[in-house]
């Protein structure tokens, strides 16, 4: 070794690469997470006269005491509660049902009952309130001239309609959950109860049920986050009869206020509002449910003694056939129906029946290709810039440990916890000229920012998970090998991460395709997306052709989600 | 010459001081043992060496190269050191083949593309692994990844190899081979090894030279093994190194009596011009010898059958005792039963300040 070596002193030595990794990662959040969270506070708090700001409070409590927004305070509350209460319910009782029962056509129907955790709610929705709604929906017609009534039997655009349709795409969190906790449950605990002389229905209550609880309360947890910060399906069922939701409420504001900035810092106060009532929300969570971990489910997987249904099975059997076609065929079928009629209204006869929708929409204008451009461009965008920032972070989180880890690691969850209405008002206070005069408003890059802080948590959760795998001596031992620390990093860490980094992008594109809540408010003129898209059509009153473009989305998702199974099937863990 | 020297070197995470002012020489070709219970530092000393983390104060050396010096700022970055490292886990990368990982090195340090593989093969030769070279790691059994990392460790011959605990994760009879095997590979390569154990038993096997780390980090002696026996430094190495006793002793008007509920005068050998008063005698178990002619009485509570030795344990007054009796022995002198009370003699006996426990 030559003299080259001693020239190093570590005084003057460049930044680390280490240094420089954790530097970049705190100046992103920061530009990304907590800029847009910070306006909204200080837009709430904060009004300016001139050039200077003054606190002000009354602006914040003259919306918290405005009546219409407490009505849409209840509303989300009772649509949230009562949501997670059925929809934890049915879904811990299908887990069951398909893990630890032997009812017939397991794997195709639990196939069956991940779909709506795929399909947009909004489309559910939309389906919905062709069939339910109490002025012209399709099945309350039938059902009317069937039976002969002399009103409509059901009404969907009401807090109950509500209710149903976020049940039946909510359920699948806890069912998912619950049905991954069963497969991975000692079987011994459950055997060790019936050899001590407990009943079947005992065995459940007392040893199954609670063994699940952790399991339960997650999904539960998502359940009620999801839903008060749920937009879709309240604004698609709930303006017809003017029942707002905050989210919903949060949105008419803005759309009404049309750019103005009073409105824009109304919409802030209440999402300042709305991120109090998912806290509290959690909190109350955490006080119900708080209970210890349990460590008595294993890792892996065992062959868990299957319940006889005996007399049981077929109803049973039949009740599970039922649901799924009420909550994943019929809404289905509905829309591709809907998409070949030649207007809405119309009977559902083969008369009626045209391509002229999918023609309208895929070849004549009107944005729709557009909206799929930027669908597109996005979320691939989102995807990939999430999949290395995410990894950065979880990289810095999980290996450089620097002071300040645990600010970095709530700042990037910090996102997922607040509703996606409230990110865009952020994002839009932050990037319409706030900040160093920076103006995004209008164009496709607002909606990127957005989705970044939206889905940075996703990445970098998959990139934590995997980079715990990775021990440090395998990036040491490169290091005594002769490679230099970023060697290292790019022979050995990224290599063994990829496969992760992989599926991190997957989780963000997937969903990002087929988003409404963040960039129903962002959108521009040209950057509408096709979340967006559908529902401006059917907001125009062109229901088939929306309901032709939502045919063509839930194809896009059927086919992208196909090819990610197939790529993340073949892969080898390393 | 690759004699590897630790000066007055300090190591701190954080607030946390691991090792303070620590000096060692590790003489070249030579294997050097570092023995010391878990947690006194060893693995910083190695972390300290390789580059991996950075000393406060001192300087480290390989021959007349130095990797750290504080004084002078030197700290030669961990990938221009050139010491192979052969980790407790292995550290044998899990994406890349047996061949992959043993070129590795040799592709950091440029050499030439059709010198590597030949190098690399020669590398695996050496290890008895050429045949599993196409292998991903995760086809082998942990012994076989220990020769992997083995093997990549010695690819680009440097002077200097270091194990930290190379075989701790491998069963008994893989340990002993593996510690066969590394000291055919010193032999045939002549580089110097700094080998970290906590485990006394493979570092008498496998050393040269013997170190041991006291808990506090700070070495408390260094030498060749039997060196290191025969003279402990102190009561620490005395009892780390083997299996011993330890009987109270009390001195009375000039006499010295093992202080056990009952006083039985001691005979034997003492070390001049010290009190032993209120000292412990340390003696090992083999060290006891049965002699009827001694007035040191004992009962002998168990005798265990171990193959090649019998295992006794034996109460002096209130003090319970073990006792190891070589076959030789047992056939020359007979062997004793339970139940019986025998005359005992301590051989090479040390006297240590007394510990509570």
């Amino acid at each position: 070794m030559g003299n080259k070596d001693y020239a190093i002193l570590d005084g003057k030595k460049a930044i680390s690469v280490d240094k420089l990794i954790t530097l970049i990662s705190f100046i992103l959040l920061l530009i990304i997470v907590v800029i847009p969270i910070f306006m909204i506070v200080f837009n709430t708090f904060f009004s300016q006269t001139g050039n200077t700001w003054k606190f002000e409070l009354s602006m914040f409590i003259r919306q918290m005491t405005d009546t219409k927004n407490l009505a849409a305070m209840w509303n989300t509350i009772v649509i949230a509660f009562f949501a997670t209460i059925f929809g934890t319910i049915m879904g811990v009782f299908y887990a069951w049902l398909l893990g630890r029962s032997d009812i017939p056509a397991k794997g195709l129907m639990r196939a069956l009952f991940n779909i709506p955790y795929m399909f947009p709610p909004f489309l559910g929705a939309m389906a919905w309130d062709m069939l339910l709604n109490s002025r012209s929906g399709y099945l309350n017609r039938f059902l009317m001239q069937t039976f002969n009534l002399s009103k409509m039997p059901f009404e969907i655009n009401s807090v109950w309609g509500i209710i149903f349709v976020e049940v039946s795409y909510f359920f699948p969190f806890v069912f998912m959950q619950v049905v991954s906790s069963l497969e991975r449950m000692d079987p011994t605990l459950e055997e060790c109860a019936r050899i001590a002389g407990a009943s079947q229905g005992t065995v459940i209550r007392k040893i199954t049920l609670p063994l699940m609880k952790p399991a339960i309360s997650a999904g539960a947890l998502l359940i009620l986050t999801s839903s008060l910060a749920h937009f879709g399906v309240p604004s698609i069922l709930g303006y017809a009869k003017r029942i707002y939701t905050l989210p919903t409420r949060i949105y008419a504001i803005i759309y009404n206020a049309g750019g103005n900035f009073q409105g824009i810092r109304e919409g802030a106060a209440l999402s300042v509002m709305l991120v109090i009532v998912v806290s509290l929300a959690l909190v109350l969570q955490n006080i119900i449910l708080s209970s210890g971990s349990y460590d008595i489910i294993k890792g892996k997987s065992m062959r868990p003694t299957l319940i006889k249904l005996r007399g049981a099975k077929i109803p049973l059997f039949i009740l599970s056939i039922f649901t799924l076609i009420l909550i994943v065929v019929v809404p289905l079928v509905m829309i591709v129906l809907m998409s070949f009629l030649k207007a809405y209204g119309l009977p559902l006869s083969v008369s009626n029946f045209t391509f002229e929708q999918y023609e309208r929409v895929l070849f004549r204008g009107g944005g729709t290709v557009d909206a799929i451009k930027n669908s597109l461009f996005v979320s691939v965008t989102a995807g990939i810039v999430c999949m290395f920032l995410g990894t950065l972070i979880a990289y810095v989180v999980q290996k450089i440990k620097p002071k300040g880890k645990g600010a970095l690691e709530v700042l990037s969850m910090l996102p997922y916890a607040i509703p996606g209405t409230v990110l865009s008002i952020g994002v839009i206070l932050a990037w319409s000229g706030g900040i160093f005069g920076i103006n995004l408003y209008n164009t496709i890059w607002i909606i990127l920012v957005a989705y970044l802080a939206r889905y940075l948590s996703f990445s970098m959760k998959t990139s934590s998970a995997a980079l715990l795998q990775v021990n440090n001596s395998l990036e040491e031992a490169a290091r005594a090998c002769g490679a230099s620390h970023s060697e290292s990093l790019s022979d050995i860490t990224l290599p063994l991460i990829r496969p992760a980094m992989v599926s991190g992008f997957f989780l963000i594109f997937l969903p990002a395709m087929r988003e409404v809540t963040t960039s129903i408010l962002l959108y521009g003129p040209y950057t509408r997306t096709l979340g967006v898209q559908i529902y401006s059509l059917r907001e125009a009153g062109m229901i088939p052709q929306a309901a032709a473009l939502a045919t063509v989305t839930i194809g896009l998702i059927v086919v992208l989600n196909t090819i990610v199974n197939q790529i993340t099937k073949d892969r080898k863990g390393v | 010459m690759a004699n590897v020297k630790f000066e007055n070197v300090s190591v701190s995470y954080g607030k946390k001081q691991v090792l303070k002012n620590f000096s060692l020489e590790v003489n070249s070709g030579e294997i050097l043992c570092l023995v010391g219970p878990s947690g006194c530092g060893k693995t910083t000393l190695v972390r300290a060496l390789l580059g991996l983390s950075k000393p406060d104060t001192g300087r480290i050396s390989i021959g007349d190269r130095v990797l750290y010096d504080d004084e002078k700022r030197i700290n030669v970055p961990a990938e221009k050191r050139n010491i192979g490292i052969v980790f407790q886990d292995y550290a044998v990368w899990p994406h890349m083949t047996v061949l992959e990982n043993v070129m590795y090195p040799l592709r950091k340090r440029k050499v030439p593309k059709d010198e590597i593989k030949s190098r690399a093969t020669k590398a695996l030769e050496m290890v008895h692994m050429v045949e599993y070279a196409n292998h991903l790691p995760s086809q082998l059994s942990g012994g076989q990844q220990q020769r992997v990392a083995i093997a990549r460790a010695i690819v680009v011959d440097s002077d200097v190899l270091v194990m930290d605990e190379p075989i701790t994760n491998l069963d008994a009879k893989l340990r002993e081979e593996m510690l066969i095997e590394i000291r055919m590979l010193q032999k045939r390569l002549g580089a110097t090894i700094l080998y970290i154990t906590h485990d006394q038993q493979s570092a008498l096997q496998l050393c040269d030279k013997l170190a041991i780390m006291q808990k506090d980090g700070s070495l408390c002696q260094y030498g060749t093994d039997d060196q290191i026996i025969l003279n402990p430094a102190n009561r620490f190495t005395f009892e780390f190194i083997g299996n011993s006793n330890f009987i109270p002793v009390i001195e009375q008007a000039g006499k010295v009596y093992l202080d056990c509920g009952d006083k039985f005068l001691y005979e034997g050998e003492t070390p001049s011009g010290v009190s032993l008063n209120g000292k412990d005698l340390a003696v090992r178990l083999n060290d006891v010898v049965f002699d009827n002619s001694s007035n040191i009485k004992a009962k002998v509570t168990s005798r265990i059958f171990l193959g090649n030795e019998y295992d006794y344990f034996l109460t002096i007054g209130n003090k319970e005792i073990r006792v190891e009796q070589a076959m030789l022995d047992a056939k020359e002198h007979g062997v004793v039963n339970e139940g019986d009370t025998v005359g005992i003699k301590f051989l090479n006996p040390h006297f240590y300040e007394r510990e509570e426990v």
